[in-house]
């Protein structure tokens, strides 16, 4: 009998052996411009002689409207040899480069309510698409992403600027902190893509422009940089009732991170058969699922001019306003903005998300256009 | 049985407690979303609530340990929302009846989308309406499309509108071809049907009224709300409100009763606005010349001439739309 | 037994039987268990199961809730959604309609939820056939519903029974179904004994489902659309254990049924001239019967024969099949299954019982009998001697290994 060889790295870290950028964005607001830009960057890989994939995470789709989304471009090295998985896990050592899409998204956990910064290497480059200076997107990201500890490259570029697609502002922008392909890889893949020569001076500009910012992020700086901060609730077979359930809510939504999101799920034992969940309480909302990181602007009502009409809080999409106090909840208030457009005395005004929390403006935030999409399922 | 429904005069009476919570992956701004909170605020707690597969399902879940139901809820098939509000009616009657469930009325509400009761599930409901179950009541959230799987045609979905499955190209350039079809005549034509409406997110009380006048109805009702849906229109997500208010004041949605046998408008829009108005908005009709927005306007201009007929008797008329490409011969 | 007199004749006893259909004897199952809702379909050869209960409640021989669905697709979801909150179901189909519910009954299982369901086992289309062959019910065999298999009106009735006392275990919690093998069991009456209520009752406790679709118990929110990184597997796992665990359930309501109603059954296999067997028949249903008649007259020329009849094909009986089996030197497989392209191109049936013997395999032969055609027990008798030659000399016709007896152009 042979002996069967000693357990190679095919555990979570198998993947760390390629090349991985993320994209975030929001859902049908960048399905189009995320997808143009992984789709010209695995091109680009491909001119750099790399095997290269794109694809959106599956389980962001359907896209949901600024309910934020991911894409993915891996790249072999050269080969990949291995099946991608439509669930990445950020941890380890995975994304040589991020790129986010909006700076609303700085503010929030991603769409895998996991830090921006979650499995992201050391020394890999970060690039928003922002107006923001890239000291003021690092204290945002002190602030608001925590980790434990990161140093890297960081890119701040008007997209906009450039072209009407942020996707090539941004691919331009990345290529000054990233070399896994370079200038003129990028701009034969926009001529084999057959894509409008505004793209490639787009890219050729963004690059001209941007400069790289070294941050150093430590742990203890990071807001909410606790080690395993959800307590597992203890295990109890045979009695999943809805306060087991509401349990397992509480530790959800004080789990920080990806891995301690996962950790706090029940083992099978633990649920009842039958695919059983429970409910909130009347008047109680969802425990399991805050919808803070969907808000781009936020409504902020005058109360001078508030007639108490209550039609704000009667017309909002996800009972947000609270019917009494016609105060907005911000754990699930997603900015859709209906309620500034049905008061009747103009009581609400929408503002971005990164001013209302931040004070700071950003000229891009408000040029987020309903783009033709492309990937569409 | 409607003298006994208790209908709300203003806003401030409708209850505050949502049976469908915040805390779900809805689109920001979704017309169905929030038809769903204003139909269960209106039932009330003692309701069971049936979701086909949709928007409606995927899009208030795709987690684990993320209910925003505070009633009892129960996935069904796309297909199978007529069957599964007549099971679990039967259920409740035949155990009350049978002395192993206290007697009460319990709400049996089938939230369900275009694609699921237009199309798969439209002889399910039409099983289900006509049976005679009271407080059973099937809404139809009509966005107009499949929105779930990323926007396809149903045969709700409007003539002239791009979808994933019928978009606007440079050789096929309508979009979708055929004309929406009109699923609340259709359950009105069930003989002995007791209620039947149309809603949509506009005026600010008419849902929720109807909701409760269904549900005193003593039978099985339909009510078809048009849901906007900033996806699938391709507008804004603060328009649904304005939308749904467009749609009624261009005609192009007719807000209507049946009640025991006779029909009523319960909106009349005067002067109605030309569809433009509406149409412009949604970048799903972007790529409509003048004259195909002129077609529209006068099929809705004709179509209203039936309207006000039904009005006028109180009898069930069906308009009929001339089909694409149809002309009359003299 | 009750004895009939009259004045100047004999005594004549009253059997226990009475000739009912099979269809009548599972309609009388259905109301001693005291279902409450019911959805019906037509659809042969199943449907005078249904007008038997549609009869019954409108003559107020029971009250339940019948619904006349618009497709089996409604029927089945009607039943789920009634079991969900709290009602005793019943609903069945045949062939092609078995194949429309499908989406249904699927998620039925998955659901975890008690629905009681006959397949009156019809050959699927096309063309149109009203023949039997098992393929309709064996489309879910992967599903998680528990499968019994009836032999004679009145074991469907008695499976009918004990179908509900095990589906609506908490051990269990899974839909059941009972197949019947077409019209020779729903439209041929056959002696049947129909229990009294009272022995029953206690043999089938109420249905109370541990988180009923009600608000008078709270808001259960019930399948929601999942992430698998999340849950998945683990909601899978539960109707594995539920599955595994349906064998011990299984065991003791038949040993208990017998106590209620005095008839007895092996709970997963009935075996026939097994203890000496050197060649063995494995089958299932209605044509048993004809299986142990050729077995008999093959034992009359010296062929020691034997015949097992799987009572189960859900839990899938194969601790039971290897130890009667353990003896044997050649088995044959009397098969109403196709599965085209499978290995060797045999029948389910076929191959569930060559993976049950893995362990301790046999030489193992299948005879197809498909399109609905009638095999006699001649036919059996090939099988036995094409079996025992293939045992003795290690030959078949052909070389082959599955057979089509009743085919014109078999010419075996």
């Amino acid at each position: 009998m042979v002996a069967l060889p000693e357990e190679r790295s095919l555990g979570s870290s198998y993947l760390e052996e390629l090349i991985w950028v993320a994209i975030h964005g929001r859902g049908v607001w960048h399905t189009g411009p995320a997808t143009t830009l992984a789709r010209t960057l695995a091109m680009a890989g491909m001119m750099a002689g790399r095997e290269s994939y794109y694809y959106m995470r599956y389980d962001d789709s359907p896209e949901r409207v600024n309910i934020p989304m991911m894409f993915y471009v891996v790249m072999g090295d050269p080969k990949v040899g291995v099946l991608l998985p439509e669930e990445v896990e950020p941890v380890g050592n995975l994304f040589s480069a991020v790129v986010v899409m909006d700076s609303g998204l700085l503010l929030k956990e991603t769409s895998q309510r996991a830090s921006l910064l979650d499995g992201v290497r050391d020394n890999a480059a970060i690039v928003v698409n922002t107006g923001l200076s890239p000291g003021q997107v690092t204290a945002l990201l002190r602030k608001y992403q925590p980790s434990r500890g990161w140093s890297g490259k960081l890119v701040t570029v008007s997209a906009s600027k450039y072209h009407t697609n942020v996707a090539f502002g941004l691919i331009g922008a990345l290529l000054r902190a990233w070399n896994v392909v370079s200038l003129d890889h990028v701009l034969s893949a926009l001529e084999v893509l057959k894509i409008d020569e505004g793209a490639g001076r787009a890219v050729a500009s963004a690059y001209g422009d941007a400069l790289v910012t070294e941050v150093v992020l430590s742990a203890e700086g990071s807001e909410a940089a606790r080690e395993g901060g959800a307590r597992v609730p203890e295990l109890r077979a045979g009695s999943w009732d809805a306060e087991t359930y509401r349990e397992y809510q509480r530790a959800l939504s004080q789990a920080r991170g990806y891995e301690d999101r996962i950790r706090v799920m029940p083992r099978w034992e633990v649920i009842a058969p039958g695919l059983i969940e429970f409910g909130p309480r009347p008047g109680e909302k969802n425990l399991g699922f805050k919808t803070d990181f969907a808000r781009i602007e936020a409504p902020v009502v005058d109360k001078t001019k508030c007639i108490d009409c209550k039609l704000c809080s009667y017309y909002c999409p996800d009972g947000a306003i609270d019917f009494k106090s016609i105060e907005v909840d911000y754990d699930y208030c997603k900015g859709c903005g209906v309620c500034a457009r049905v008061c009747p005395v103009k009581a609400i005004r929408m503002v971005s998300e990164l001013e209302r929390v931040e004070g700071l403006e950003d000229p891009e935030l408000k040029k987020l256009s309903l783009a033709v999409r492309e990937y569409g399922y | 049985m409607s003298g006994e429904v208790r209908l709300f005069r203003s806003v401030k009476e409708v209850p505050p407690e949502d049976y469908y919570t915040s805390g779900r992956r809805t689109c920001a701004g979704c017309g169905p979303a929030l038809a769903y909170r204003l139909v269960l605020k209106a039932a009330g707690p003692n309701t069971v609530v049936l979701g086909p597969t949709g928007c409606m399902y995927v899009a208030n879940a795709h987690q684990f340990l993320t209910s925003p139901y505070a009633v009892p809820w129960f996935h069904t098939q796309l297909g199978g929302g007529g069957a599964a509000g007549i099971g679990t009616a039967a259920a409740f009657r035949a155990l009350m009846r049978k002395g192993k469930r206290r007697p009460e009325e319990v709400n049996v509400i089938v939230f369900g989308g275009d694609g699921g009761f237009a199309d798969i599930g439209f002889a399910g409901l039409s099983m289900g309406i006509s049976y005679d179950y009271p407080r059973l009541l099937y809404v139809l959230y009509d966005n107009e499309s499949y929105a779930n799987t990323g926007i396809q045609a149903s045969s709700t979905t409007p003539w002239g509108a791009t979808t994933t499955f019928t978009p606007s190209g440079k050789v096929k350039k309508i979009g979708n071809e055929r004309l929406k079809k009109n699923v609340a005549l259709a359950m009105a034509a069930h003989p002995g049907v007791r209620y039947v409406a149309t809603a949509t997110l506009w005026p600010p009380l008419d849902l929720p009224n109807k909701v409760r006048k269904a549900l005193e109805s003593g039978g099985p009702s339909f009510i078809h709300v048009l849901t906007p849906c900033p996806k699938g229109w391709f507008t804004p997500p603060d328009l649904a409100v304005e939308l749904s208010k467009l749609a009624v004041e261009t005609g192009l949605w007719v807000l209507w009763e049946y009640e025991n046998g006779r029909f009523k408008l319960t909106y009349r829009p005067s002067p109605r606005k030309h569809v433009k108005h509406y149409l412009q908005l949604q970048g799903r009709f972007a790529h409509l010349t003048a004259d195909k927005v002129e077609i529209i306007e006068e099929r809705t201009k004709k179509e209203w001439e039936i309207w006000e007929e039904m009005d006028r008797t109180g009898k069930l008329m069906i308009p009929w739309t001339p089909p694409p490409g149809y002309t009359e011969n003299a | 037994m009750k004895v009939l007199t009259r004045a100047g004749t004999e005594a004549i006893q009253v059997p226990k039987k009475k000739p009912i259909t099979g269809a009548r004897a599972i309609a009388e199952a259905v109301k001693l268990a005291d279902v409450d809702v019911i959805a019906a379909y037509p659809i042969r050869p199943y449907t005078g199961i249904m007008n038997a209960l549609a009869e019954m409640i409108a003559n107020g021989e029971f009250t339940a809730e019948i619904i006349v669905a618009d497709s089996e697709h409604s029927q089945f979801e009607i039943a789920k959604h009634a079991s969900a909150v709290g009602a005793r179901t019943f609903v069945g189909s045949s062939g092609v309609g078995l194949a429309y519910a499908a989406e249904a009954v699927i998620v039925t299982a998955m659901d975890q939820l008690p629905v009681v369901a006959i397949a009156g086992c019809r050959a699927l289309d096309d063309p149109g056939n009203f023949g039997m062959e098992w393929n309709d019910v064996l489309l879910f065999r992967d599903s998680g519903w528990l499968v019994s298999w009836a032999k004679d009106p009145q074991e469907a009735l008695d499976m009918t029974l004990v179908a509900y006392r095990v589906a609506e275990d908490r051990r269990v919690m899974l839909p059941h179904f009972i197949a019947v093998d077409g019209a020779t069991i729903t439209h041929i009456a056959a002696p049947v004994d129909v229990p009294p209520k009272k022995d029953v009752t206690e043999f089938l406790p109420p249905y109370r489902p541990p988180y009923p679709l009600d608000p008078a118990y709270g808001p259960v929110t019930k399948a929601q659309h999942i992430a698998p990184s999340l849950i998945g597997p683990e909601q899978r796992k539960h109707v594995d254990v539920a599955m595994k665990r349906s064998r011990e359930v299984i065991a003791d309501a038949w040993r208990d049924y017998a106590n209620y109603v005095g008839r007895k059954y092996d709970p997963f296999i009935e075996a026939f001239h097994m203890d000496n067997a050197e060649v063995a028949l494995v089958t299932m249903g209605a044509y048993t019967i004809n299986a142990l008649r050729a077995v008999e007259e093959v034992r009359r020329d010296g062929v020691r024969a034997g015949l097992v009849r799987l009572r189960y094909f859900r839990p899938f009986p194969s601790w039971d099949l290897r130890r009667v089996l353990s003896g044997v030197e050649g088995v044959g497989v009397l098969d109403f299954s196709y599965s085209f392209g499978s290995p060797d191109s045999g029948g389910v049936l076929f191959n569930e019982v060559r993976a049950a013997m893995y362990e301790d395999p046999k030489p193992a032969l299948d005879f197809l009998f498909l399109g609905g055609r009638e095999p006699k027990p001649a036919e059996f008798v090939k099988a036995l001697k094409i079996l025992h030659e293939y045992v003795r000399t290690g030959k078949t016709p052909g070389d082959k290994r599955v057979f089509w007896l009743t085919l014109r152009g078999e010419d075996v």
